[in-house]
């Protein structure tokens, strides 16, 4: 199953080839952000195979990060 | 003093990727296992949910093709409302997904494919011209790109009103319809995403096939396997990605299968392995053989370039074309070798562009009638469409009130979960020779395999190519006798 966690973005570097941190709860990686110029550093971005493919209001990302808890609450007493 | 225990459910799901390479007194490789980690539990979070909430919660979770998502839960859903769906609901989703389709596969040719043939030393001729092409795609070529992509999300928001997390698929049909106002906003989009799609095509004719060694490492390096193809097709035999049925073809280009979603349990089955929590799913009524290549073989891929293998033809003029083309070249049909996927991704593009003309021409889809109110509940659906990783299924069944009982789902990468392990073993393999020193240029060319297939797995989700966390132990004589490690 594949899953798409927003990660917040730390910092943006500018260039032709626009790279960023983006944090992932805890877990902080550099990705690129070539494909979304518009995103800013604090906004919310989905990420496939280290590419930044989408920009998410926080609304969205954090209803996104709600179901994740969720989905990890409902696996804590399952086998 | 209380204590409360906070388990972050991300830090949970990212790991590293393992691979365990056993090697025989001699050195030479006998079995290989790459261990990802997987997000597991899925179904049955779903269970005990109102049914028609299962569109809406898939998007969220899977956020990196949520629109084939969206579509194969939708249809699933339909089934258990009795499979009574606006006519052109159907169409309006088929609309949407091409732009979706569209907007995935510019990302994965533009940002990921050129990077992947970047790595190892024997592509080296191939690497410069691709490198040029990253250096024209960030100075030159970037703005067209990211144009392409933004129409390509704006024709999915003005249809799906919202462009993240789309809740407009419903059972019967979809939330709203396509005014003519918007109509008229979406036409020259779709016209512009035609000319890109012949651009990109162009491209990748210009700047990768001018190059021998470049076909070369496409057609006759390790990266090839003789197993079967999967794909949805229509009544002709052409690609279709939202509708149709599954085709399955031997690597010789006989039909094996061709059915519908409903009759799936008939001829897929998952095996399950004691190392790993990755299903593999096989061809049922041969059985499960292990991880065996072979025209017996019950193994089968789920890509672009198997969706365009089991396709006698494309849907529309310019793609057939460009379909010919390919094959033409490749000297081989179907294609076994794995890095034509690329190739095959644009080919498709060109498809959706057409596609998407021809619904914008179509005089029925700014109508009215975009919903059916469901009146029953029925109790089982089947969704199946093709997500740009591979077929998607979604099997629901609900109870009479319309509360899930039960959710299975396969999806794209899952599908070629047994390709991606046999690869794995057939590189290690050609790499790892008795006598030779195991570098970690070979988890490189682990990775350059892995890459082909796009998968969406957790440790790959995050990662740029090339910095992939994986750790490989080899083992010789019940010993571990050496650990590598990349960017861990």
């Amino acid at each position: 199953m594949c899953i798409g966690i927003p990660g917040k973005i730390l910092d943006a570097t500018e260039g032709s080839l626009r790279m960023g941190r983006v944090a992932f709860g805890e877990v902080i990686k550099q990705v690129s952000l070539a494909l979304v110029p518009e995103a800013q550093v604090g906004e919310y971005v989905l990420v496939h195979a280290g590419t930044a493919i989408q920009v998410l209001d926080e609304a969205a990302a954090q209803e996104v990060l709600d179901l994740l808890e969720e989905l990890a609450e409902s696996m804590e007493d399952r086998p | 003093m209380a204590r409360s225990i906070k388990i972050d459910p991300i830090t949970r799901l990212e790991g590293h990727g393992k691979i365990e390479i056993f090697l025989d007194d001699d050195g030479g490789v006998t079995d290989c296992y790459f261990q990802i980690p997987e997000l597991r539990g899925f179904e049955r979070f779903v269970e005990g949910r109102p049914i028609e909430e299962l569109p809406r919660i898939v998007t969220r979770i899977c956020g990196v093709c949520p629109a084939s998502h969206h579509m194969a839960s939708a249809k699933a859903v339909d089934g258990c409302f009795g499979n009574e769906v606006a006519p052109l609901a159907h169409k309006l989703r088929e609309m949407y997904y091409q732009a979706h389709y569209i907007h995935s596969h510019i990302a994965h040719f533009y940002a990921l494919a050129a990077p992947d043939f970047v790595c190892g030393p024997d592509c080296e001729p191939a690497t410069r011209n691709i490198l040029g092409v990253v250096a024209k795609v960030g100075l030159e070529i970037g703005g067209r790109v990211i144009k392409a992509r933004a129409m390509a999300q704006e024709i999915q928001t003005i249809l799906g009103g919202r462009s993240t997390h789309v809740v407009w698929c419903l059972p019967g049909g979809v939330s709203k319809g396509l005014s003519k106002e918007e109509l008229e906003r979406i036409k020259p989009m779709a016209n512009e995403l035609y000319d890109f799609s012949l651009f990109s095509l162009q491209l990748f004719k210009d700047v990768v096939l001018a190059n021998p060694g470049y076909v070369d490492l496409i057609l006759n390096g390790p990266y090839t396997l003789n197993v079967h193809n999967m794909g949805l097709v229509d009544a002709n035999n052409a690609p279709n990605f939202y509708n149709g049925q599954v085709r399955v073809v031997d690597y010789e280009g006989k039909e094996i299968h061709r059915y519908h979603a409903h009759e799936y349990t008939q001829y897929v089955a998952e095996h399950v392995e004691p190392w790993t929590y990755l299903k593999f799913p096989y061809l049922k009524q041969r059985g499960w053989k292990g991880f065996t290549e072979g025209i017996d073989s019950s193994l089968y891929c789920a890509t672009p370039l198997s969706r365009l293998n089991v396709a006698d033809r494309m849907a529309t003029p310019k793609a057939q074309e460009a379909f010919e083309e390919m094959f033409g070249i490749l000297n081989q049909k179907p294609c076994r070798a794995l890095l034509a996927q690329h190739w095959a991704r644009l080919v498709e593009m060109v498809q959706n562009a057409e596609s998407l003309l021809d619904f914008c021409a179509d005089p029925e889809i700014t109508g009215p009638e975009f919903r059916v109110v469901p009146q029953r509940i029925t109790g089982e659906g089947f969704g199946i469409v093709e997500a740009m990783r591979g077929t998607l299924t979604h099997h629901y069944t609900c109870d009479e009130k319309g509360i899930c009982t039960s959710a299975n789902l396969i999806v794209g990468t899952t599908n070629n979960n047994a390709p991606i392990q046999m690869v794995t073993k057939k590189v290690a393999q050609t790499f790892i020779k008795p006598g030779v020193e195991v570098t970690e240029g070979v988890l490189n060319r682990v990775e350059m395999a892995f890459r082909a297939f796009d998968p969406c797995y957790s440790c790959a989700t995050h990662t740029l190519p090339g910095q992939m966390p994986l750790e490989a132990h080899i083992h010789q004589g019940g010993q571990l006798v050496k650990t590598l490690k990349q960017n861990l």
